[in-house]
């Protein structure tokens, strides 16, 4: 496999996508089925800018909750009471932390707790490094300019 | 409306039967994801009991179910938030009437993934470029400072046009910078308008995955290319969200 050298030297590789790079694209872009047959779009009220703004800042939130809760601290300390006091310290901090992003949402958009559990996107956390701009994802829709290539509809 | 206990179907997208992976993560309202199949097709879909979605929480299982999902097949994702009435009716009225399209679509799509490049401006940069490449800009500046708010109000305004009409200007010639760099290495590019004030451009490009490391040569080119006055997004692989924009009958977005 060739290797994808920069003029800098280093290794140029997409990012796997954290939730503020792609919500527009996942609200926005994919099939598009008939209302008709449809039996309702639901979600619509999500589509303001804030509300999206929202959902990213939730997605990063519980990210670091996840990375938070799979830190072993015993691991780099013997001793006994400390580490178990950091835990508690961390853990509950990070809950409670996101508990209340989740909160103020609720209100806003009808949401609810996350169950977040699985560990399935470990790779995504490299996502959360570099994102400065994230909320600069959420963007005004108006009329995608799709251009180069439109594609036959049925 | 679906009546307690008689629950409608939510669509996440839909895949050739052949290349169907059994979903593991939780899908919208945690349910399990299974799939309705048809003619070599296979949609994905998970019960829906609610009539209103926690949206932050299932924005979130929609895109993971897509995103697990297209790591061991071509997956077309359904919009977000689409729900159909029933099993059979994703059958007959999804699957059915759609399966020519679907799986020309899904053959066209085979062997190739989403990638996003988004560029955004040092603003700061941009804007004092902007003022040294234009004289009346310049004049005009010149003139605003030496004025009260209210004396320089419409030179302000005046500027400011200017000011917007340039940086217009250099989005598209930025905008057709980055796709000609990276336009000959990938099978589709779609531009989006920039997202916020200070973005440069937001294109979506569709990818051979054998042709990945080639397209991420590229981008790294155009990173150096484009200095510190772009900073570069590179986002993906994605399932290919942005080229599956075929209409199923006169379906527009309501919020289009």
């Amino acid at each position: 496999m060739a290797a994808a050298r920069t003029t800098g030297g280093y290794l140029e590789r997409p990012r796997p996508s954290g939730l503020a790079d792609v919500i527009d694209v996942i609200l926005d872009k994919g099939l598009v089925i008939d209302a008709y047959v449809r039996v309702s779009l639901i979600g619509i009220e999500i589509l303001t800018i804030d509300a999206r703004i929202v959902i990213a800042s939730v997605d990063t939130y519980l990210r670091f909750a996840e990375a938070v809760n799979r830190i072993d601290l015993k691991d780099s300390d013997d001793s006994q009471g400390l580490p178990d006091l950091l835990e508690g310290m961390t853990s509950g901090g990070a809950e409670s932390k996101t508990k209340g992003a989740l909160e103020g949402i609720k209100g806003a958009l009808g949401g609810g707790d996350d169950d977040d559990d699985d560990d399935g996107k470990e790779k995504q956390k490299s996502g959360s490094r570099g994102r400065s701009s994230s909320s600069s994802g959420s963007s005004s829709r108006s009329g995608s300019s799709s251009r180069s290539r439109s594609r036959k509809s049925s | 409306m679906p009546t307690a206990g008689d629950a409608s179907v939510y669509v996440y997208g839909v895949v050739s039967a052949a290349d169907r992976s059994d979903v593991s993560v939780g899908g919208v309202e945690s349910a399990d994801v299974r799939t309705v199949e048809h003619a070599g097709l296979a949609a994905l879909v998970s019960p829906l009991h609610a009539d209103e979605l926690a949206a932050a929480r299932e924005v979130r299982a929609h895109w993971r179910v897509l995103e697990e999902a297209s790591r061991g097949a071509t997956v077309l994702p359904v919009r977000f938030g689409t729900v159909m009435e029933s099993e059979d009716a994703v059958r007959g009225q999804l699957l059915e009437p759609n399966a020519q399209e679907f799986t020309e679509l899904l053959r066209e799509l085979a062997g190739r993934v989403q990638l996003n490049v988004k560029g955004d401006y040092d603003e700061q940069r941009l804007l004092r470029e902007v003022v040294q490449a234009s004289r009346p800009i310049a004049e005009l500046r010149d003139r605003v400072n030496q004025l009260s708010e209210a004396a320089g109000y419409y030179d302000r305004i005046r500027m400011g046009e200017l000011v917007a009409a340039e940086v217009t200007q250099r989005r598209a010639n930025d905008e057709a910078l980055a796709l000609s760099r990276l336009e000959p290495v990938a099978v589709a590019a779609r531009a989006e308008p920039a997202a916020s004030q200070s973005g440069a451009f937001n294109l979506a490009f569709l990818v051979e995955k054998d042709e990945l490391d080639a397209f991420s040569e590229a981008v790294g080119a155009l990173r150096a290319e484009l200095g510190e006055r772009i900073t570069l997004r590179y986002v993906g692989p994605l399932p290919p969200y942005s080229f599956v924009e075929t209409d199923l009958g006169a379906g527009a977005p309501a919020w289009a």
